[in-house]
C-alpha cells in the first residue's frame, strides 16, 4: 500500500511538474499574466496533483476491481444479447465518470455559453463508447479482423465530417481523444480482457488490445450525429 | 477564490460515478454476492475516488483553465503571432515526454518487437510527433486552417496503412492513440488553445480553439504505425 501511494505520487509529479515549472519561467520571463491568477494555477497545479493521486489510489482500490467482477461475470451468461447489452452499459457508465470527459464537455459549455450544453455532450460520448465497447465484443466473439472495423470506423467518420456543422467538427474529433483516460481505460480493457480470456483458443492479449482504439471511434461519430440532429 | 463552487464541483463528480456504482450494486444483489467486507472495501475506495476527483477538477476549474486562457489571450495578442509555432512544440513534447502512459507503451513495444526497438526511442518519437502536430495546430490557429484539413489526410494516411501493417501493430497504434491525451493536454494545453483562438481576431474559440486534442490524438498512432513497417522491411530483409 505504502510503495503504491509512492508510485502515484511519482507518477502524478512527473507528469504535472514539467508543465508547472515551463509556466513559471514563462511567467517571469515573457508571458506576465495577472498576479492572482498564476497564484491560483499555483495552488490550482496542487490541488490537481493531490487529487489525481487521491483518484488513482481509489479507481485502483475501489472502482477496478468492481469493473474486473463485472468483466468476469461478463461470458458467463449465454446470451449474446445479455453480454452485448452489459459492454455497452459499463461503456457508457465508465465513460461518464471519465476525468478528461468531464473536463472537455464543461470547457466546451463554458466557451459555447451552453450553445453545447455539456451534460448533453457527455451523454452523446458516452453512448458512443458504450455502443463501441459492445461492438468491440462481438468482433472478439465473431473473431473478424480489427482492421476492417477500425478502416470502417475511419471511413464513416471522413464521410459524416462533411455534413456535420462547423463548430461540431473540432469537438466531436476532441471528444475521440479524450474517452482514453485514467478511468475509462482500465475498465474497459478489463472487461475485454476477462472476456477473451474465457473464449477458448483466443489470445487474450492480441484479442484485448484495440479495444481502446476502437473506443475512441464511437464519440466522434455520435458527436457528429449530434451536430447533425442539432442544426 | 479557490473553493468557489466546490459543492457543485462535489454533486457533478457523485452524479458521475453513480451509473457504475448502481450497476456493480445491482450485480452485486443478483449474481456476484461478493464478501460483505470486500465490497465495503471497494466502497472506500470508491469514495476516496470521489474526493480526488473533485479536487482535481476544482483545481483544473480555479487554476489550470484561468491560467491557461490568459496565458493564451496574452500570447494571441504578441504581435509576432508566428512564435506560437514553437511555443507549441515545447507544450507537446513536455506535455508527452511526461506522461506515464507514454513510458509504458515504451516498454510493450520494446517487449513486443524483442528488443529491436529500444523504449527510449518509443519515448522521443511519440513526445517528438506530438510535439509536431501541436505545433501544426497552433499554426492553425493563427493561419486559420480548417481542422479537416489536417485530420481528414492524417486519418486516410493511418487507414492506408492499416492494409500493410501487421494485426498486433494496428491493435497497439490505435489504442496508442490515447496515451499523450492525458492530463495536460486536456486542461491546459486546451485552454491555452481557447484563450490564443479568442485573443486573435477573426477566430472563433469553438471552431479554432478546440480539435488540438484530436491532432495529439493522430500523432502516436502514424508513429507507431510506421515504426510496425519499418521493422516489417528490416524482417523480411533478414528473411531474403
Amino acid at each position: 500500500m505504502r510503495d503504491n501511494v509512492k508510485d502515484k505520487v511519482l507518477e502524478v509529479v512527473t507528469a504535472i511538474l514539467p508543465l508547472v515549472l515551463a509556466v513559471v519561467i514563462l511567467q517571469f520571463a515573457v508571458i506576465r499574466m495577472p498576479v492572482h491568477i498564476f497564484v491560483q494555477f499555483i495552488i490550482g497545479a496542487a490541488m490537481v496533483m493531490a487529487g489525481m493521486v487521491l483518484f488513482l489510489l481509489g479507481v485502483e482500490i475501489g472502482i477496478l476491481p468492481m469493473g474486473k467482477a463485472l468483466g468476469a461475470e461478463l461470458p458467463r451468461r449465454k446470451s449474446l444479447f445479455l453480454v452485448i447489452g452489459i459492454a455497452f452499459v459499463v461503456g457508457f457508465a465508465a465513460t461518464v465518470a471519465e476525468p478528461d470527459v468531464i473536463v472537455l464537455t464543461g470547457q466546451v459549455d463554458e466557451v459555447s455559453r451552453g450553445a453545447i450544453a455539456g451534460n448533453v455532450l457527455i451523454y452523446a460520448i458516452a453512448i458512443g463508447v458504450g455502443f463501441f465497447v459492445a461492438m468491440a465484443m462481438l468482433r472478439i466473439l465473431l473473431n473478424f479482423p480489427i482492421a476492417y472495423l477500425l478502416a470502417a470506423g475511419y471511413i464513416i467518420i471522413i464521410i459524416l465530417a462533411f455534413f456535420t456543422p462547423a463548430e461540431f467538427v473540432p469537438v466531436a474529433f476532441d471528444s475521440g481523444g479524450v474517452t482514453t483516460g485514467p478511468m475509462a481505460v482500465p475498465i474497459i480493457l478489463s472487461l475485454g480482457l476477462g472476456f477473451s480470456s474465457v473464449l477458448a483458443g483466443r489470445s487474450a492479449l492480441s484479442d484485448g488490445f484495440g479495444l481502446i482504439g476502437l473506443a475512441s471511434i464511437g464519440p466522434i461519430i455520435a458527436v457528429m450525429i449530434l451536430g447533425i440532429v442539432l442544426s | 477564490m479557490v473553493w468557489d463552487g466546490i459543492g457543485h464541483t462535489f454533486l457533478g463528480v457523485i452524479r458521475a460515478l453513480l451509473p457504475l456504482l448502481v450497476l456493480f450494486i445491482i450485480f452485486q444483489f443478483l449474481v456476484l454476492k461478493l464478501p460483505r467486507s470486500y465490497v465495503f472495501n471497494l466502497l472506500k475506495g470508491t469514495l476516496l475516488a470521489i474526493v480526488g476527483l473533485a479536487l482535481f477538477l476544482q483545481g483544473v476549474s480555479t487554476g489550470f483553465f484561468p491560467a491557461g486562457e490568459s496565458m493564451g489571450e496574452i500570447l494571441g495578442a504578441m504581435r509576432a503571432q508566428w512564435l506560437l509555432i514553437p511555443f507549441g512544440l515545447m507544450m507537446g513534447f513536455l506535455a508527452t515526454w511526461g506522461e506515464p502512459a507514454v513510458r509504458i507503451l515504451g516498454s510493450q513495444i520494446e517487449e513486443a518487437s524483442g528488443g529491436s526497438i529500444h523504449k527510449n526511442l518509443v519515448l522521443y518519437a511519440i513526445s517528438a510527433s506530438v510535439a509536431l502536430f501541436v505545433a501544426l495546430g497552433m499554426a492553425r490557429i493563427v493561419y486559420g486552417i480548417p481542422l479537416l484539413w489536417i485530420i481528414i489526410p492524417g486519418y486516410l494516411l493511418a487507414v492506408g496503412m492499416l492494409r500493410f501493417s501487421d494485426r498486433r501493430v494496428i491493435a497497439i497504434a490505435f489504442d496508442a492513440g490515447g496515451v499523450a491525451t492525458g492530463p495536460i493536454v486536456v486542461t491546459f494545453v486546451l485552454a491555452i488553445a481557447v484563450g490564443i483562438a479568442s485573443a486573435i481576431e477573426g477566430r472563433d474559440p469553438i471552431i479554432d480553439g478546440f480539435g488540438l486534442i484530436s491532432l495529439v490524438a493522430l500523432a502516436p498512432i502514424l508513429t507507431i504505425m510506421v515504426f510496425g513497417l519499418i521493422l516489417r522491411a528490416k524482417l523480411r530483409r533478414k528473411e531474403e
